[in-house]
């Protein structure tokens, strides 16, 4: 097995010479793409010298040796011109919720955000808004998960079919569709005024609709608890319906239309 | 911008909360130190539904009716019925407390601003039951909000 | 010398060397044996709170409002906000007046002193008394159909309502301007 390894990486060695030393000069030259350098401008602050004032640093990258996405960019930053550069990732697609900042003044996903081709204008990257950042772009959700687990974001039923398993109308599961598929990015909570000012007791447009998802779920029958618990000043009345939340949502839902729905539900039942 | 201003204050505010306090782990509202570990729940406040749905539903009936009723109130202007011009005042200040108060909850809500937070809640109140006072006075003593305006309008 | 540290006799070692002659070797023999001294500080796990909050304490909160961009959702929210506490705080101020000294600010007074105001002023106070409630009234009609049908309440829905409203607000204050 080893002795068939060897081989055959050592096969790949002669052909690559062979590959560089003939066939090179019969090829045809590749076009050579000209250089489309554009400026990014990311908030960067680092923990280990805390007196130091947040400030923009300027990077500039040749777009056309770039990925599409905003990602890519911030990505061959770090590899190629300042591996200090810290932000969280991993999907690049879109369904894990890391990479939310705030991108060109709205938040969204940097990898299902394209790099702007205007190269006379910069580009800038700061972290979410108002949240303690931990380093660079990486802001600290640890409250935002709190208040998620506040919700108690699971079925709650005390009577359990007998066997098998909860079964629900098609139109009652129609209910739950553009509220599941949230992925707790928290680009809209971190988007609405509201939370800026009173994070610490507003829930914020990710929970609460998180809240209307379990609300609105025929197989759950904590309902009237689950309301119960948001009446009062703070936790879902501090929504003024300013919007920002669905007009920010990098999946497409509406956070706005699901609160607007338990403040009428809550008023007329 | 307003909410940027308080938003600066409130920060700062914040900060000296925190030196003063120097223990690290005192809870400071909207501070970056939270009560409980990060797998601890947040907690809500005790249920009430004045200060939730009631509060809610009623803002939103007041302000629906003021539509009609400016319309009626200025239609029955400088007739022998004041009633309408009277609770369209009464109504005016109603929605426009319960604004102001909206205004105070978001930027200077009492948690965060111990000493400003009660004397805005306080002033506003007392500038409410004035204005009403000063609304009743001026509709019994003088021609009327309606008419005054109306005829301030074509002056 | 570094092969002493890579099997932990380093402190060892320096212990026997500051230790009496005699017991010497036995020293360097039961250290050996029953201790790998290395310098770790032990701390109780409840401190694993304390370190991380003195880390929190000294992050900065991220830029919100100034860096966000400027969009029709929050802008016509705030401006709604800002017309109504304006036209509120000239209620509240006209009330007060009157309840204080009734004799300055009644009706006559003020019709008086408007009707002695030139045109142009006139015209300029006209229509920043009727912009403000017009936008405020018809963003609050806007406000009122989400909160009582839930319907409108897509980016779509809130972008064309917000410009009806706005084209609304334009008619209305031309409307009242000029009655």
């Amino acid at each position: 097995m080893q002795s068939l390894a060897r081989r055959f990486s050592s096969q790949i060695s002669s052909n690559a010479r062979l590959f560089s030393t003939s066939t090179v000069a019969l090829q045809a030259t590749p076009v050579q793409k000209s250089v489309m350098n554009k400026e990014f401008k990311i908030y960067r602050w680092n923990p280990d010298e805390p007196s130091k004032k947040p400030t923009l640093q300027s990077y500039t990258i040749d777009l056309n040796q770039t990925g599409p996405m905003v990602l890519d960019a911030l990505i061959k930053i770090k590899n190629e011109i300042d591996p200090t550069l810290t932000f969280r990732r991993s999907c690049r697609e879109g369904i894990c919720g890391s990479c939310a900042m705030n991108i060109n003044g709205q938040n969204t996903l940097a990898c299902l955000c394209r790099i702007d081709r205007n190269t006379s204008k910069d580009s800038k990257i700061y972290p979410l808004p108002h949240m303690y950042i931990v380093k660079d772009l990486v802001p600290d959700l640890t409250y935002f998960y709190k208040q998620y687990k506040s919700i108690q974001p699971y079925l709650q039923n005390d009577n359990p079919p007998e066997k098998g398993e909860f079964l629900q109308s098609q139109e009652d599961r129609k209910k739950l569709d553009g509220l599941y598929e949230c992925i707790l990015c928290a680009c809209c909570s971190t988007s609405c005024p509201s939370y800026w000012w009173n994070q610490d007791e507003y829930l914020g447009p990710a929970t609460l609709m998180q809240a209307y998802r379990w609300i609105a779920d025929s197989r759950d029958s904590y309902g009237e608890a689950r309301k119960e618990k948001l009446q009062n000043e703070m936790s879902l009345y501090r929504c003024h319906t300013i919007f920002n939340c669905s007009r920010t949502c990098p999946k497409g839902l509406n956070p706005a239309a699901a609160i607007a729905k338990i403040k009428l539900e809550l008023a007329t039942e | 911008m307003h909410c940027q201003g308080t938003g600066n204050i409130l920060s700062l505010c914040s900060v000296v909360a925190v030196r003063h306090a120097s223990d690290s782990s005192v809870y400071v509202p909207g501070g970056p130190v939270y009560k409980g570990t990060v797998n601890d729940p947040i907690t809500f406040p005790p249920p009430s539904r004045s200060a939730g749905s009631y509060h809610w539903a009623f803002e939103r009936l007041l302000s629906a009716g003021l539509i009609p009723l400016t319309a009626a109130a200025f239609v029955t202007s400088g007739t022998n019925y004041p009633v309408l011009d009277g609770v369209l005042g009464v109504s005016l200040v109603m929605h426009s407390h319960i604004g102001f108060n909206s205004v105070f909850v978001d930027y200077l809500h009492k948690r965060k601003f111990p000493v400003l937070g009660p004397i805005v809640t306080w002033t506003l109140r007392a500038a409410t039951v004035g204005a009403l006072a000063g609304v009743y006075q001026f509709n019994t003593n003088d021609i009327g909000l309606t008419e005054l305006i109306a005829k301030v309008w074509t002056a | 010398m570094m092969l002493t540290r890579a099997v932990g006799l380093g402190p060892a070692l320096r212990q026997a060397a500051f230790a009496p002659r005699l017991v010497r070797s036995q020293v360097v023999g039961r250290s050996l044996i029953a201790k790998r001294n290395v310098q770790i500080q032990s701390l109780p796990s409840t401190a694993s709170v304390e370190i991380l909050n003195k880390q929190r304490l000294k992050r900065p909160n991220s830029p919100h409002a100034t860096i966000y961009q400027p969009q029709l959702p929050w802008i016509t929210s705030i401006a709604n906000r800002i017309t109504g506490a304006g036209l509120s705080v000239l209620l509240y101020g006209f009330s007060l007046a009157y309840l204080v000294a009734p004799g300055t600010f009644d009706s006559t007074h003020i019709i008086e002193f408007v009707a002695g105001l030139p045109e142009v002023v006139k015209f300029a106070g006209k229509t920043i008394l009727a912009a403000p409630f017009a936008y405020h009234s018809w963003n609050g009609v806007r406000h009122l159909v989400w909160d009582s049908t839930t319907k409108f309440l897509s980016v779509k829905g809130v972008y064309n309502t917000g410009y009806a409203m706005l084209g609304l607000t334009c008619l209305s204050t031309i409307v009242l301007v000029f009655m």
